[in-house]
């Protein structure tokens, strides 16, 4: 394709996906630090799969399917941090009941729309063309409020992540800081839906984490390695995407997996390496 | 026979007055009295199963009593400090906190406080910018203690403070220890390790489910610390006088 690269950033379906690449690879970074050491990476899947179903009621109904789905994502988010310390209900039973349920309830509802509707495909896969500038405005306001709620929350954020108990006798704000974590979490995938795809948006959460768990050796490197990973993988992402056009959610998961093998590798050749 | 522990707030830090546990839908304790002296070093004893865990966590405000009274007595206005370090304290692989920055989040501790921090401890300088992953089981202690010490606790409780640590190690945790209960915080201990209870406890709460003890000489505590000098076994409960499923406090003199 003959097109330059100011071209292409001049170009507003690319503006609106860069600008949420941005926002999504910040919010997504700090949650994921916290969420993948808990070992709820397959919560992201079970999440983004299951508000599916919020997506599918939007697309039958006519309603704004984002919101739906944002609400069907808050819903499950609260149930997997109120069941949380129930010893009968193991979370990842749990989260595998809210992916069955949401996506089979899904594809039903989706078989009830009459006519073919191309926006499904995109929710699956994510597309550049797909996201408008109400739903930037809406990812922006939530950024801002997650990166506002994480600051103040961070001290309880590090303490239930590693030892819940001794945040709560230090009388930090520890239910606080677990609901916000998963509720958060999940408005945030779900939200990148429109970009990642469904099927593909964990990764977004996931693989930034894993990355910098093999190149920093610090919290606040973790952090930083973890967003720039994000960010830098959707830009380029994206770019093969409208290059090739391909969905973008598979360019930007193979873009991210690039740069954890990268990592691996560097990790190994380097095994003594300094902070940063 | 014996006098109750409750008759002195300056004396007792934390009272429990008939406490009463449940977990899961199991009594783990019924009805239980003890009192915890101040600047004293106290274990709690028992064997697996009998509570020591949910009484701790039930002092803690983790657990609800189902009945009974706790009773923190503090010598200032203000509420107490409690410091705590868990048995098992698993740092999750994945997430790259260093020793500088445990301390920091933990205990907001920063900066040139962190060097004299550790120090109280004997915690090796050269491994602030470790991973806290990276610490082997004495060296993991001794920075929980460090981090728990920072906030001036007026109780200490360690859950097992040995269990993890090599036995080289293992004096190093227990000089920490003396030293800290000597600079005057009250510590309590949960330990399966008789000798130690033996040669370092002033006060000893034991839980055990099946002793009959009224006699005094069918007690696990009594038994077991036969070589100490022991001079009072107390049955606290409602009736000090009859001998109570569940609980004796032990006084080494």
């Amino acid at each position: 394709m003959d097109i330059e690269l100011y071209q292409i950033i001049s170009l507003p379906f690319m503006q609106r996906a860069f600008i949420s690449c941005i926002a999504l690879s910040i919010v997504l970074g700090i949650l994921g630090t916290f969420i993948v050491p808990r070992k709820m990476a397959f919560m992201a899947d079970g999440i983004s799969h299951g508000s599916l179903v919020g997506v599918s009621v939007g697309i039958l109904l006519g309603i704004f399917p984002l919101m739906l789905a944002i609400i069907a994502a808050i819903v499950m988010g609260t149930l997997v941090a109120a069941l949380r310390s129930n010893r009968r209900i193991t979370q990842d039973g749990l989260i595998g009941i809210l992916l069955t349920g949401g996506m089979s309830s899904a594809i039903i509802i989706f078989s009830l729309v009459p006519g073919y509707k191309p926006e499904i495909f995109s929710y699956l896969f994510g597309s550049v063309l797909s996201t408008t500038w109400i739903e930037v405005y809406i990812l922006l306001g939530f950024s801002i409020i997650t990166l506002v709620l994480a600051k103040y929350l961070w001290r309880a954020l590090i303490l239930t992540t590693i030892h819940d108990q001794l945040g709560r006798v230090m009388n930090l704000p520890t239910t606080f800081a677990n609901y916000f974590l998963f509720v958060f979490t999940a408005i945030a995938l779900v939200t990148g839906v429109k970009l990642l795809g469904i099927i593909l948006v964990s990764a977004m959460l996931i693989v930034p984490v894993l990355s910098s768990s093999l190149l920093s050796n610090s919290l606040k490197s973790s952090v930083i390695v973890t967003i720039t990973i994000g960010l830098i993988s959707s830009i380029i992402g994206l770019f093969v995407s409208f290059v090739a056009d391909l969905p973008s959610g598979p360019c930007i998961a193979l873009t991210l997996i690039g740069f954890f093998i990268a990592s691996f590798v560097v990790s190994i050749l380097l095994p003594n390496r300094k902070n940063y | 026979m014996t006098t109750t522990k409750f008759n002195s707030t300056d004396h007792n830090i934390i009272e429990l007055h008939d406490v009463s546990i449940v977990r899961d839908s199991n009594q783990i304790i019924s009805g239980a009295s003890c009192c915890i002296p101040r600047n004293a070093l106290t274990f709690i004893v028992g064997e697996n199963g009998t509570g020591k865990t949910s009484m701790i966590s039930s002092i803690l405000g983790l657990l609800t009593v189902s009945s009974g009274t706790i009773i923190y007595n503090s010598s200032t206005d203000q509420n107490l400090i409690i410091g705590y370090v868990p048995q098992r304290f698993e740092f999750p692989e994945q997430f790259q906190l260093t020793v500088t920055e445990y301390l920091k989040y933990s205990a907001h501790i920063s900066g040139k406080n962190i060097v004299p921090t550790l120090k109280r401890v004997d915690f090796p300088e050269s491994h602030l910018k470790r991973r806290v992953t990276e610490l082997s089981g004495g060296q993991m202690q001794k920075l929980l203690l460090a981090a728990e010490l920072s906030r001036n606790p007026d109780i200490l409780f360690l859950d097992e403070p040995l269990s993890n640590v090599d036995h080289s190690s293992e004096k190093h945790i227990i000089d920490v220890i003396m030293e800290i209960k000597n600079q005057g915080v009250t510590i309590v201990l949960i330990s399966h390790d008789w000798q130690l209870v033996s040669s370092c406890a002033d006060c000893v709460i034991c839980l055990n489910k099946n002793f009959g003890c009224s006699s005094g000489t069918n007690c696990a505590c009594k038994n077991s610390l036969s070589e100490a000098n022991v001079e009072l076994i107390q049955k606290t409960g409602p009736d000090p006088l009859i001998a109570h499923e569940g609980f004796c406090y032990v006084q080494n003199l």
